[in-house]
């Protein structure tokens, strides 16, 4: 059982050291990591960076010719290597990830984890969803508190089923890769980005409606912040981490320095050459 | 060849293992004896009641050589992307999909000719001798550069020395190719003739050790005496080959409506009918018409059962009728005006039921010139879809076949269907307690019991039998 924090806030450098940890650890183990980004945008395995994103607009902020917001002068476009959706990451935003040998696998398993620290730190709203994200009902405040018991991580007292009250408003969005001798399954955590309104400007693409493609399309939710801070989050987490896994970890800083190993260099190039970032587009037409 | 350079060329490396693994290698070994056997590879279910899932890419081409752990590709489902590795050691013969195709569960992904354990297995060890003092000291220097590397390792700090030592045992613990052992064991283990990765390991890093080999080789030795016995014994081969056929463009059709066949709880109930009366009849009708060397079909019986059907039908609405499941809280019944009867037709493709539209305004002689003229369009696969569409009750004439009680499927949204078994000659009482011979014919009826009754088929069954015995009755009623 290990855990790592990065210290880098490049993101090709901290995907690049997630695939070393996942293709390099050993068959056995169980290891989180954390890591924040600087703003970039990163799209799933199979996805289409001309549906997802508002490519006009990320040229348009780079040669100045529509102002960017302050924090946002470069937005980096990465292509991560487990599927899903497309995500907005800014220093607001935290990602966690844990890698486990497929026998303790399931899809829930570390989004409870994640909701367990959360309710530990005061945010009773949260809960993960059928689509394996984290969520934050937005029912009222109702009276029977007591009628949900806080272990169950797939409700909580706000949560709503009628369909005309407010959607729950996600904060965290999960994706996978499996190989034969691992599981990955990594996640977002909004704590609070100030770029949440300017978000859906990035993510809808003005050339959507004209493309058919193959690939996986981004399932859209309303997003919020949840307002805990950064050092609380990474220690709740890493306490329920160590309840899960029965072990006391010591959380080892890791950043720069691995570029040196040629793993992980070899795939940092890649996820930053145009031909991965682009050319691993499915087939689609205008 | 293989694509994407994972995998280290065939002949032991001196390099430094970057966690890869050594193997002995199969291809320099002349003529192996191998099983041929191409087999399907399926796509396994990866989970979470995924049906499909999209290839991002592949890793071999047909005519690479694989093998166990190899990874074949990468698909992508939702919110997974999943590594697939192959089950065996093999040449791939075909791929099913190309990249960015759907690819779905359970069915084919590739074809992979397997390379049979058998020859290759006795003849890697007895000819290797000369290869194994070259191995010995890859593998000799192998072994030390792992150690060596561990040590440095351990002098930088913790946190990567954890990553590299697990890293050896990783390989240990890998596919059956990951093979540490000392010089010494690999003497014994081509002394005693034992493969080596068939040998459990019990050292640091699942490392065979001597004891290993010899413990092996001395169970082995007790089974060899049953187990040449029965080699003895001719063991029965198989005539032929297994073969895996997807379904035709008729099959697929069918295997889709009966699976929603599978939602109606069908009950049957099965009448004899004597046709001899009915026979008679058409003798007489037939014997007529090829007097009079017009060009009318000849009457069998089926056009007689569908009018008599039809008529039935009109007495007993809730038959002819769709059921309406589109609201599940409100199901409701279509009563249809229309007697629109399919009738089951075999064709060389398989089975087709194309349709009768409104068999209450026919009559039997044009019932019989379209039963003849939906069949000739069936045998030569002409009949378009809108033959096949709104039929509001089927009528399956196995017995042109064959056929006693059948319990025929209900096609959805129909409710009833009824089936027709072959007419037989069968000894029968007369009035007087004489035996006499009847031609008699089974008539199943299938119906759905969530909206009928056994009643309602039992009153609407009696009434087609009361017609097809008494036709003066079905005169009667005709329009």
């Amino acid at each position: 059982v290990q855990s790592y924090i990065s210290r880098s806030l490049d993101p090709y450098l901290n995907l690049s050291i997630e695939h070393y940890l996942l293709s390099k650890s050993s068959a056995d183990s169980t290891i989180l990591f954390i890591y924040k980004n600087k703003p970039s945008i990163v799209i799933g395995r199979n996805q289409n960076p001309w549906q997802e994103i508002n490519l006009p607009r990320l040229r348009g902020v780079k040669s100045g010719e529509i102002a960017a917001l302050s924090g946002l002068e470069t937005i980096d476009i990465v292509r991560r290597r487990s599927g899903g959706g497309t995500v907005f990451h800014d220093e607001g935003n935290i990602n966690w990830s844990v890698i486990c040998p497929p026998a303790n696998f399931s899809r829930d398993k570390h989004a409870e984890m994640v909701v367990r620290a959360l309710r530990g730190l005061g945010v009773g709203r949260a809960r993960v969803n059928e689509r394996h994200d984290i969520v934050l009902d937005q029912g009222p405040d109702s009276q029977k508190r007591e009628d949900v018991p806080n272990k169950d991580t797939h409700r909580t007292p706000f949560t709503v089923d009628d369909q005309s009250a407010p959607a729950p408003l996600k904060v965290s969005g999960s994706a996978y890769k499996l190989t034969r001798m691992r599981s990955l399954h990594h996640a977002t955590c909004l704590l609070s980005s100030p770029n949440l309104k300017v978000i859906p400007q990035y993510l809808r693409s003005p050339l959507k409606k004209h493309l058919t493609a193959r690939g996986v399309e981004s399932v859209s939710s309303p997003v919020g912040n949840i307002g805990v801070d950064l050092d609380s989050f990474v220690g709740a987490v890493e306490t329920q981490f160590e309840k899960m896994y029965g072990e006391k970890t010591q959380m080892t800083e890791c950043g720069d320095e691995l570029l040196e190993e040629p793993f992980v260099k070899k795939g940092y190039e890649e996820l930053k050459s145009l031909d991965w970032i682009y050319g691993q587009t499915p087939q689609f037409t205008i | 060849m293989l694509l994407v350079g994972t995998k280290v060329s065939h002949f032991p490396s001196r390099g430094v293992i970057h966690g890869r693994r050594q193997h002995i290698p199969r291809a320099t070994f002349a003529t192996t004896r191998r099983l041929d056997v191409v087999k399907p590879f399926l796509l396994a279910d990866i989970g979470e009641g995924i049906t499909e899932c999209q290839i991002i890419q592949w890793f071999v081409a047909p005519g690479a050589r694989v093998e166990q752990f190899d990874k074949i590709c990468e698909v992508q489902s939702d919110k997974a992307s999943v590594e697939i590795t192959s089950r065996f050691d093999g040449i791939i013969k075909k791929l099913y999909y190309e990249k960015d195709d759907v690819a779905k569960v359970g069915k084919p992904l590739l074809d992979i000719d397997i390379q049979g354990e058998i020859g290759p297995e006795d003849e890697a060890v007895v000819a290797g001798g000369e290869e194994q003092p070259q191995e010995k000291t890859d593998k000799k220097t192998t072994i030390e550069e792992v150690q060596v590397k561990s040590e440095t390792i351990s002098k930088h700090d913790e946190g990567k020395a954890t990553i590299q030592e697990q890293d050896s045992s990783a390989v240990g613990q890998r596919g059956k190719a990951a093979t540490l052992a000392t010089p010494a064991v690999r003497r014994i283990t081509k002394e005693l003739n034992v493969e080596i990765t068939d040998v459990q390991g019990t050292g640091k890093d699942g490392r065979v050790l001597k004891e290993d080999v010899q413990k092996f080789a001395l169970a082995r030795q007790e089974q060899g005496q049953p187990s040449a016995q029965a080699a003895a014994a001719p063991i029965p081969q198989a005539i032929g080959e297994d073969k895996v056929m997807s379904l035709t463009a008729v099959q697929s059709a069918m295997f889709k409506t009966m699976t929603r066949s599978l939602s109606i709880p069908h009950f049957l109930y099965t009448d004899t009918v004597d046709f001899s009366s009915l026979n008679i009849l058409r003798k007489k009708a037939n014997a007529r018409t090829t007097a009079s060397q017009q060009p009318q079909a000849k009457l069998s019986a089926l056009p007689f059962i569908i009018k008599a059907v039809s008529i039935a039908l009109s007495e007993h609405p809730h038959l002819n009728a769709h059921l309406d499941t589109s609201d599940p809280s409100k199901p409701k019944m279509n009563h249809r005006a229309s007697h629109n009867i399919g009738i089951a037709v075999d064709s060389p493709s398989g089975l087709l039921v194309p349709v009768i539209r409104n068999v209450q305004s026919h009559s039997i002689a044009s019932i019989a010139a379209e039963i003849v003229r939906l069949s000739t369009l069936a045998q030569s696969g002409k009949l378009a879809p809108k033959d096949f569409e709104g039929a509001t009750f089927t009528v399956s004439n196995v017995g042109s076949i064959g056929g006693g009680v059948v319990s025929p499927v209900i096609v959805s949204p129909q409710v009833a269907i009824l089936g027709v078994g072959r007419a037989r000659a069968v000894p029968a009482f007369g009035e007087a307690g004489e035996v006499v011979r009847r031609e008699e014919c089974i008539f199943s009826w299938a119906a759905d019991h969530r909206v009928v009754d056994g009643a309602g088929v039992a009153r609407c069954a009696d009434r087609v039998r009361g017609l097809l015995e008494g036709l003066e009755e079905m005169l009667v009623n005709m329009r």
